[in-house]
């Protein structure tokens, strides 16, 4: 039962999930519509319950365990009770029931999201263009005739992508252009029906129950 | 060491602290470089233009912080740009995260034209002339839903009015009073506009994508299904240039400036990739 169950359910929506786009009759289409508007909106809501009581007891456990970097988890726990209370009660931009400014000091949660969260994603993202300049540096090495292909490309649509290429060779950034529009297009069109193709086939293959990996084991 | 054998193994760090001060030198001393609009971004910004009154441009701000940089540029040209136009203006994300950056954008925007606004009329006032539906749960609940009933699928808006009592409400009921929808995304909330709002619907779709990402819809472009794209910083600038020339907003324009850190960033790169062949192909010769 612990098997046949959840691979009845995965059967039955996994069928219905792709009626809709197939069969317009009414009946079908209404179905769907209180499926997709009810009953995955109370699914999404839940799911966010678990994630938010999963990472709760991920992290409640490493500091009860003193697990490797456990302060972390307490700067995390710490923070989330503090948004989770703020953003409930603060309101949009600090106009909820409860204050959230000292004076000219804001921390509501508007506040807080564009002066801390922004900042920070946005630098660990940034980072990645450090280690992108010496991976480009170490990696780009003109050794075969593809890897010149693939440099001379590189060069092309990197420096099309500046303005500066437009003052210097007006047609560059035009080329730079088509290379994204022809053959780089081509090559994405050809891997898109590939990746496609494979997609048909494993989600076939889970909703007939064939693929089982996703149950956590093999039988 | 000689000096070839140099050029192939500079030290990552002093990469690194070249590629900080590539960047750092045109944010203290800038230098402003106006970039010439491809036409992905003209069709964008012309399919914008060409939004009739009664119907909406949808935009959904599918981003979160880590992208702020490079894709929130292109939120403030096209809120720019439609309320110039006096466009209808919906708002919707896809991701959680970008409910922050859409709230921060929308405000920002509105304050510049409120801020010279003389008339009830030049305002930009929300529930009239724009309405900010916020976040659902589950991609698929409002792309799919919006097809059938926006109000349905979003029944209070972000701040709480019931969406359907909205005045702007009252025209736009679904994708088919929907012109354009454009989605600003660093993953692939694009893809999924264009498979289910796009092929399903018939709504137009436009793309704000990063750099990275953008080579994912050029297929989607070539075929029809995607009207228009921003890549990267490059295409935000090349829209605020757009709304630059042909509006004459002079608000900041945030990717224009970001274009002359990202252009000497590319040229220092560039230079290190010809610095290490050139070391490559003369110890090359040498072993030869």
């Amino acid at each position: 039962m612990k098997v046949r169950l959840p691979l009845l359910l995965v059967l039955i929506t996994g069928i219905f999930g792709a009626l809709p786009f197939l069969i317009p009759h009414h009946v079908i289409q209404t179905a769907d519509n209180e499926f997709r508007n009810s009953v995955l909106v109370i699914i999404g809501a839940f799911s966010l319950v678990l994630g938010v009581g999963s990472i709760i007891r991920h992290h409640m456990d490493k500091v009860r365990r003193k697990r490797e970097h456990w302060g972390y988890s307490w700067v995390l726990l710490i923070s989330l009770l503090i948004t989770s209370i703020i953003g409930l009660f603060g309101g949009i931009d600090g106009n909820g029931s409860l204050p959230t400014h000292i004076g000219n000091f804001h921390f509501d949660i508007q506040t807080i999201f564009i002066r801390m969260e922004v900042p920070l994603g946005a630098t660990m993202f940034s980072i990645l263009a450090f280690f992108m300049s010496s991976a480009a540096y170490r990696s780009f090495k003109a050794r075969s005739f593809e890897a010149t292909l693939l440099l001379l490309t590189a060069f092309i649509v990197m420096f099309g992508s500046v303005p500066l290429s437009a003052y210097l060779i007006p047609k560059l950034p035009h080329f730079a252009e088509w290379i994204l529009t022809v053959p780089s297009t081509a090559a994405k069109r050809g891997m898109g029906f590939g990746i496609a193709l494979g997609g048909l086939a494993t989600s076939l293959k889970i909703i007939l129950g064939i693929e089982r990996g996703w149950l956590g084991g093999t039988k | 060491m000689s000096i070839w054998e140099k050029l192939t193994k500079i030290d990552r760090r002093y990469i690194y602290l070249m590629l900080l001060l590539v960047v750092m030198i045109p944010i203290i001393v800038p230098f402003k470089l106006h970039p010439k609009p491809m036409p992905p971004v003209e069709n964008l910004f012309n399919a914008i233009d060409a939004i009739p009154p009664e119907k909406a441009l949808v935009i959904s701000v599918d981003y979160s912080p880590d992208t702020e940089p490079e894709l929130h540029p292109m939120t403030y040209a096209l809120l720019r740009h439609a309320f110039a136009r006096h466009k209808k203006v919906g708002i919707l994300c896809i991701s959680l995260l970008g409910l922050g950056l859409a709230q921060d954008a929308l405000s920002t925007v509105t304050n510049e034209f409120n801020s010279v606004a003389t008339t009830h009329a030049d305002s930009i006032i929300n529930g009239r002339d724009y309405v900010f539906w916020g976040w659902q749960t589950m991609p698929l609940v409002p792309i799919l839903g919006m097809g059938e009933n926006i109000a349905k699928v979003f029944p209070v808006d972000y701040y709480g009015n019931k969406t359907d009592t909205l005045p702007m409400m009252k025209k736009i009921k679904n994708y088919n009073n929907v012109a354009l929808l454009v989605s600003i995304a660093g993953g692939e909330s694009p893809f999924w506009y264009i498979t289910y709002a796009q092929t399903s619907f018939g709504v137009r779709i436009g793309v704000g994508s990063t750099a990275v990402m953008a080579t994912d819809f050029y297929p989607y472009i070539n075929s029809g299904q995607v009207t228009g794209m921003m890549s990267g910083m490059k295409g935000g600038a090349e829209y605020e240039e757009l709304v630059l020339t042909k509006l004459g907003i002079k608000g900041r324009r945030k990717a224009t400036e970001a274009m002359s850190s990202q252009t000497a960033a590319h040229l220092w790169i560039m230079l290190t990739i010809v610095l290490g062949n050139i070391g490559y192909f003369a110890l090359r010769r040498r072993k030869k």
